[in-house]
């Protein structure tokens, strides 16, 4: 015993020396060293095109490395404060939009205003309006403000992916009018298949809801929901009719009872599977089912009967002010702004926010961007319904969870959602 | 299952180990789902569903996991943290329940609360005062921070079992090595640390499997990758929106593997514990 | 064994300043930990306390407010409410797998090592444990895929054994989630007390079993006279600490159902932590947080007395 005791002492002597010598050992960064996170997979569309763009910038300044670390999404969300408040934050960060988010940051003084550097480069120029909204934000952190905070440089948007092979099975065609639309969901309900994939437990459900308000709703609208410019009625026609029409969906069967506790990730891999016809969802499933949907062709159409559908900016480059390389960091999203970066993205399976069309092969990526150059032109990108507060999220969730389980009238569902809408507008000062 | 049949084997007793043997199933169908789905392709994955056996083997989504974070750094981040905390942690928990326990220190039940503390707060708190700390000694992303504060919060499991244990402890035996003329050091790595040593065997497996399975804290106080942990590491995989299930698995299969041996091998420490029946 | 556990007489007979000086002697045992505690534990605490009377968002100055924090938390009905679930949690973390531990401890250390070798109870005991080894996260997304109403493993194996009218959707029932997330957590949570009692058994002086064998006591009558009080050091201990942990946690109920359906499974300590991350109101996180310790803390220092007096009874 005696003698285990001391090995082990000397072990953890041992370990205790190794594990005090942290990693930031050269922390007197030369300006020769730009300091990158992101946190997007090597294989998705924007882990291939930064890889490409961090090549470029190798290329075009000599002598300068740049530091890349993959960051877990999570680690970013939780501690992206306390870093950026200290000296290991890196030069250049992927970064979250949005007023709980990247707005927090800039209203806590953490990032860099860029307006300048925008205009003098003309990313401005780059983005669509819809666009530019998620990277302004106000003293208060309220996006659609004043000041740059970041940078996009691609985009998401919703649409319904189909099954061809089970609308070919029981001829049913694609749907252009909200009509066609229900009229397609009920031949599928009345041959015993649900027509749409659903997530309870997740994202899925609030944003079948909060297309249905969309449908019905305008950009003022909008802007009153997401940006606080006016009071919100969650009894308002728009709301009102989202609810019920999602709850008579589930009556009826084109959303399934039984999806209360299923996560996206379950609803996206039974459409994969070909058990549902149709999901309404992100464009980040585009290169997933492009990779995986083997035993059928499958296709995309926007909403129906819509001029609004729920999308935005993706995530943003932001640059912290304690950033000792800012030209070097703003050089890097110049590049990541350019053609051959924005194609590589569309080529795959991303959206682009300045991609030119006629240089991307594939025809249904080239849809892809088609749609969503439609959706931006048109002022049609609504966001999504978890913006408004911190912690939103969840709340949205529980509702949706009950309007599909019918344990609560649509009318005591909208009732649930103002409490906390509300709650969050008295905390921050609105 | 009277006592006349002590230890014959009979269809009782049988039924009994069946029984047994169908629970310990159970208990690991999770595990081997996740190796199943980590040998999958994602596209088997997606059209064959989570819960059917491989069709074949497809190592690439382990592989590319390892590589994609750097596996063997953050085996060994996890290793030398765990490991210092473990020791660490026992040999406060010993000393600690050695004045608690046996020496039953005035106010022992109020300082046992005040140590408890460690457990009963939940961690959230910890956070924002020891960012501060970190930042101010210079400590923040090191290795070390984590380990200190793990040794606090663990020890304080181990001096409340172990003082409890102790508190039983066959008080002749004390006084028989005091009548010898043993000072107190002496009483408690001769005597007192031999004969409890199963649960200290049991204190070591159990500091180390928290510590490995720590996320929050590891994922607030290492920001460098290549200081962080496992668990922090197979936190990469889950996205916002994305969560590649065959991915998760090899994350997940490798990531438990290290935890599994280790207990595997310390099982046998913790069977081969010296009774008390050495008393008389 | 008894009469052996029982202090010697000199020991209440020594004068008072004599225990004094013993217990300064051992008292100097606590100065390394009690330093690490101070700085890693309770200056923190205390640093929370003071966080908890101010506005805060984790950055810059926090701005003073005095007790607004608490008195809020006094009227958020949620969180009250919530504390319902905790109680059905710490049933599910801390009375079943004590109890199922006691008696799979028993069994593995009296019958099956006794009649089929040791080696097979370890094995046994293993497999038991492993649940403890894996991480929650990855766990809990085994657990969904199981659940799930459509064709989880258990509504599939319910149909194929002709039981296809219990069918239930698991996680999605209101009426059911709770129930189904008590089931996961007892699967998790049964291998932690089954090791600490069975090291606990190791413990016990083979020659009680003995004697009591001899005298032809049945086995439920060993467990019940000999077993349990032998072990019930441990006992309290895994009570305790499973009680404390069943109050304080809140991931492994929300990596399953994200506290839902609706708020069927929702519970108070989720609240502290979406306040400091994602609402980042760090201050009001500080202040459920605190309450929530002292809650704890008072439970905590109920069962310790009550423990130390059984300890003092009993010996």
């Amino acid at each position: 015993m005696l003698k285990t005791g001391k090995t082990l002492a000397a072990l953890t002597a041992g370990m205790l020396a190794l594990s005090a010598c942290g990693g930031n050992s050269g922390s007197s960064s030369s300006p020769k060293e730009l300091k990158l996170w992101h946190y997007e997979g090597p294989d998705s569309a924007m882990g291939v095109a930064w890889n490409q763009a961090i090549k470029e910038f190798e290329q075009t300044h000599p002598g300068v490395k740049v530091k890349f670390e993959e960051k877990g999404f999570e680690q970013i969300q939780k501690t992206a404060p306390m870093v950026l408040n200290s000296k290991d934050a890196p030069d250049i960060l992927e970064y979250n939009k949005g007023n709980a988010t990247a707005g927090l940051l800039a209203k806590q003084g953490l990032l860099t205003d860029m307006s300048a550097e925008v205009t003098k480069r003309g990313w401005d120029k780059q983005l669509a309006p819809n666009i530019a909204e998620t990277a302004k934000y106000d003293a208060k952190g309220i996006m659609g403000g004043d000041k740059w905070y970041g940078v996009p440089n691609y985009a998401e948007y919703l649409q319904v992916f189909y099954n061809k092979k089970l609308f070919d099975k029981y001829g049913v065609k694609v749907p252009t009018t909200f009509d066609e639309f229900t009229a397609a969901m009920d031949t599928f309900a009345k041959k015993g298949v649900t027509p749409l994939a659903n997530g309870g437990a997740e994202y899925p459900a609030q944003q079948y809801l909060y297309q249905l308000a969309l449908s019905k709703a305008d950009r003022p609208w909008v802007d009153r929901y997401e940006r606080y410019t006016g009071k919100v009625d969650f009894h308002d026609p728009a709301w009102t009719y989202a609810a019920n029409t999602f709850s008579d969906w589930v009556k009826k069967g084109y959303i399934a009872k039984n999806s209360v506790s299923v996560k996206a990730e379950n609803a996206g891999t039974s459409f994969i599977s070909g058990k549902y016809p149709m999901f309404f969802s992100g464009s980040w499933w585009y290169g997933r089912f492009e990779k995986e949907i083997k035993d059928f062709d499958w296709d995309t159409f926007l909403w129906p009967g819509t001029k609004m559908t729920l999308g935005s900016s993706g995530n943003l480059w932001v640059v912290p002010k304690g950033s000792e390389n800012k030209k070097l960091a703003y050089d890097f999203i110049d590049i990541t702004m350019k053609k051959d970066i924005q194609n590589l993205l569309a080529d795959n399976g991303g959206v682009p926010v300045a991609a030119d069309p006629n240089g991307v092969k594939d025809p249904k990526n080239k849809k892809l961007i088609q749609n969503y150059q439609t959706l931006a032109g048109s002022d049609g990108l609504g966001f999504y319904p978890d913006w408004p507060a911190p912690g939103y999220y969840d709340v949205l969730v529980a509702g949706t969870q009950k309007l599909i389980n019918g344990s609560a009238s649509p009318d005591k569902v909208l009732d649930s959602f103002a409490k906390p809408y509300d709650e969050n507008l008295s905390n921050i000062g609105h | 299952m009277t006592s006349v049949t002590v230890r014959r084997r009979t269809p009782g007793s049988y039924a009994l180990l069946v029984s047994l043997i169908v629970l310990a199933v159970v208990m690991l169908l999770p595990f081997v789902i996740i190796a199943f789905n980590a040998i999958k392709s994602p596209a088997e994955y997606s059209s064959h569903g989570p819960l059917s056996p491989p069709k074949s083997l497809y190592l690439q989504g382990l592989k590319d996991f390892w590589e994609r974070v750097d596996f063997g750094g953050k085996l060994l981040n996890s290793l030398i943290i765990s490991g210092s905390v473990a020791v660490l942690a026992v040999i406060l928990s010993v000393l600690n329940a050695y004045a608690l326990g046996i020496g039953r220190v005035r106010g022992r039940v109020s300082i046992m609360v005040i140590f408890l503390l460690a457990n009963t707060m939940p961690q959230e708190v910890l956070v924002y005062p020891l960012y501060f700390f970190s930042k101010k000694v210079g400590l923040y992303d090191t290795r070390l921070s984590v380990i200190i504060i793990f040794t606090a919060i663990q020890s304080a499991f181990g001096t409340y079992l172990l003082s409890s244990v102790l508190s039983a402890f066959p008080r002749e035996i004390l006084e028989a090595a005091r009548m010898d003329g043993a000072g107190r050091l002496r009483i408690l790595w001769r005597i007192i640390v031999p004969i409890s040593r199963p649960t200290l065997g049991v204190l070591f497996v159990f500091f180390f499997i928290w510590t490995w399975n720590e996320f929050f804290l590891p994922l607030v106080f290492l920001i460098s990758n290549e200081n962080q942990t496992v668990p922090v590491a197979l936190g990469v995989l889950q996205g916002q929106k994305m969560m590649d299930a065959t991915m998760t698995s090899a994350s997940a299969l490798l990531g438990i593997i290290p935890a599994i041996v280790f207990f595997l091998i310390f099982q046998r420490t913790l069977t081969r514990g010296i009774t008390v029946g050495s008393v008389k | 064994m008894t009469q052996t556990l029982s202090v010697p007489a000199t020991e209440t007979k020594r004068k008072p300043v004599v225990r004094r000086r013993r217990e300064m002697t051992y008292a100097v045992y606590l100065v390394p930990s009690g330093v690490l505690f101070v700085a890693i534990i309770l200056v923190p605490f205390l640093m929370n306390i003071g966080i908890s009377l101010t506005r805060w968002d984790g950055i810059g100055r926090p701005q003073w407010i005095g007790l607004e924090n608490y008195t809020r938390l006094l009227s958020d009905g949620e969180f009250w409410a919530s504390f319902e679930h905790n109680i059905a949690l710490v049933i599910a973390m801390a009375i079943i797998p004590a109890a199922i531990g006691l008696v799979l401890a028993a069994v593995l250390f009296d019958i099956i090592a006794k009649r089929f070798g040791p080696r097979t109870a370890s094995i046994l005991r293993a497999c038991i444990y492993l649940p403890q080894v894996l991480p929650f996260a990855v766990a809990g997304i085994v657990w969904s895929w199981m659940l799930a109403p459509d064709n989880g493993a258990l509504n599939e194996t319910l149909k194929k054994v002709g039981l296809g009218s219990l069918r239930e959707d698991w996680l999605g029932d209101p009426k059911l989630a709770l129930y189904t997330v008590m089931g996961v957590m007892v699967w998790v949570q049964i291998g932690f007390p089954l090791i600490v009692f069975m090291a606990g058994l190791q413990r016990v002086d083979p020659s009680l079993y003995e004697a009591a064998e001899i005298d032809g006591a049945s086995w439920w009558r060993r467990f019940w006279y000999i077993t349990i009080p032998q072990i019930r050091p441990e006992l309290y201990v895994v009570l305790l600490i499973c009680s404390v942990a069943a109050l304080k946690s809140f991931d492994k109920v929300y990596i399953l159902t994200n506290g839902g359906p609706g708020n069927a499974t929702r519970v108070p300590a989720y609240y502290s932590w979406q306040n400091f991350f994602e609402k980042t109101q760090v201050g009001y996180g500080a202040a459920i947080a605190t309450v929530m310790t002292l809650i704890i803390v008072v439970l905590t220092a109920v069962l310790l007395r009550r423990q130390s007096k059984a300890e003092e009874d009993g010996s």
